[in-house]
């Protein structure tokens, strides 16, 4: 497969969360607005790319029996990075963000791709797998962000974009509402995978 | 054998070389977190106490060692001096007392030039809601505004609140210990 391929593959056929539905509980969590959403899209992204070229370097040395153990410490160590970085320049979207910093060690997303990935391709092709998917997750987490913004306080970006007499959803940016807007983007992607196929099997 | 040593080698050295980067990235980092901490966490009680400066409060901080707590170890005194053409003529710091309910945390703000409190806001309490609480209303912390800075306050010299004489003796005493903390090492405070 071609660097072009692996790139973009992340962007549509297993664009997490929605194709490869892993990492949820961050998903479900901070997209309460565009801001945060694209924050934890990007520092999550970050993350993956250092750790799928970290893996894939070392994927050699790594004996197969401890393999998880050093991705685990690898991927840590990047996320303590992210974390400390945040804390000091990006304070208020640090304070946001909360918990859901550090819980990026546990973030199946990233064990996933350093696993299945990672440990068996070239360095090359694991930062454009790291890029592709870490691109995919973070305009997921944004537009989902955004939805739920939008709905639940009628601003998207902080910027007001409604009407005068709109009464917010506040469901929306509820953790209720999560669950809402994550199945409501799934079945457009869905039927939107689906309609494609129809046309492909058609011409 | 040979496989369980590669294993130990093997991850011993990511984590060597893991540890040795994180403590390299803390030691980068430390300076501009605690400025953020500060900027963020502070700066919002400081500038309710202080008007009209012209320098950043939170940069120019000054720490002062104020002796050892109960374990030993030493207690630090922040102070935001407020600037207006490189002369300092106010400061705020952080000063507590108990009230009804655990211990009040008071940002004082005082005029250096006037003698005067410039202002106080409350930083954290846990007083009752509805009664100590109201503790953090503009009509009682505007009460002390002006007040003098070298005279210990009593409770009938501010708009005292009824019904949370413990509350407000609380406040009181914080801003008294502040005047005290004020006194003490107000030639480290004023450059």
């Amino acid at each position: 497969m071609s660097l072009t391929k692996e790139f973009t593959k992340g962007l549509w056929e297993i664009i997490p969360p929605f194709r490869l539905v892993l990492g949820l509980c961050p998903v479900l969590a901070v997209t309460t607005s565009a801001e945060n959403g694209m924050g934890m899209g990007l520092a999550t992204t970050f993350v993956l790319v250092c750790s799928n070229l970290l893996v894939s370097l070392l994927r050699k040395i790594i004996p197969s029996k401890v393999r998880i153990a050093a991705y685990i410490v690898i991927i840590a160590s990047f996320v303590v990075i992210v974390e400390l970085t945040m804390q000091a320049y990006v304070f208020p979207l640090y304070q946001a963000l909360g918990i859901f910093i550090p819980l990026i060690v546990v973030n199946c997303i990233i064990l996933g791709r350093a696993e299945a990935f990672a440990g068996k391709n070239g360095p090359l092709a694991s930062i454009a797998d790291g890029l592709g998917v870490g691109l995919g997750f973070t305009i997921s987490l944004t537009v989902l962000g955004a939805f739920r913004e939008l709905l639940g306080n009628g601003t998207i970006w902080g910027a007001n974009l409604m009407w005068e007499s709109f009464e917010p959803f506040t469901f929306m940016v509820r953790a209720p509402g999560a669950f809402v807007g994550l199945g409501v983007m799934l079945a457009l992607i869905n039927f939107i995978s689906v309609k494609l196929d129809q046309r492909k099997r058609r011409a | 054998m040979r496989e369980i040593i590669k294993m130990l080698v093997v991850l011993t050295a990511i984590c060597a070389v893991s540890g040795f980067t994180l403590a390299l990235v803390h030691s980068v980092t430390k300076e501009p977190i605690e400025y953020a901490m500060l900027k963020n966490v502070k700066e919002p009680a400081v500038k309710a106490v202080l008007t009209g400066f012209e320098n950043d409060p939170v940069k120019d901080r000054i720490v002062i060692d104020v002796g050892k707590d109960k374990k030993g170890k030493p207690v630090e005194l922040i102070v935001f001096p407020a600037k207006k053409g490189g002369k300092t003529y106010a400061v705020a710091f952080e000063s507590s007392a108990g009230g009804y309910h655990g211990d009040i945390g008071v940002m004082v703000g005082m005029d250096v030039d006037k003698k005067a409190l410039s202002g106080i806001s409350i930083v954290s309490h846990t007083e009752t809601p509805g009664l100590g609480a109201r503790i953090i209303e503009p009509a009682f912390t505007d009460s002390f505004k002006g007040k003098p800075i070298d005279k210990e306050l009593g409770v009938g010299d501010i708009n005292a609140l009824s019904g949370a004489t413990l509350s407000t003796k609380g406040v009181v005493a914080a801003v008294n210990k502040a005047q005290g903390l004020f006194d003490k090492y107000q030639s480290q405070m004023v450059k």
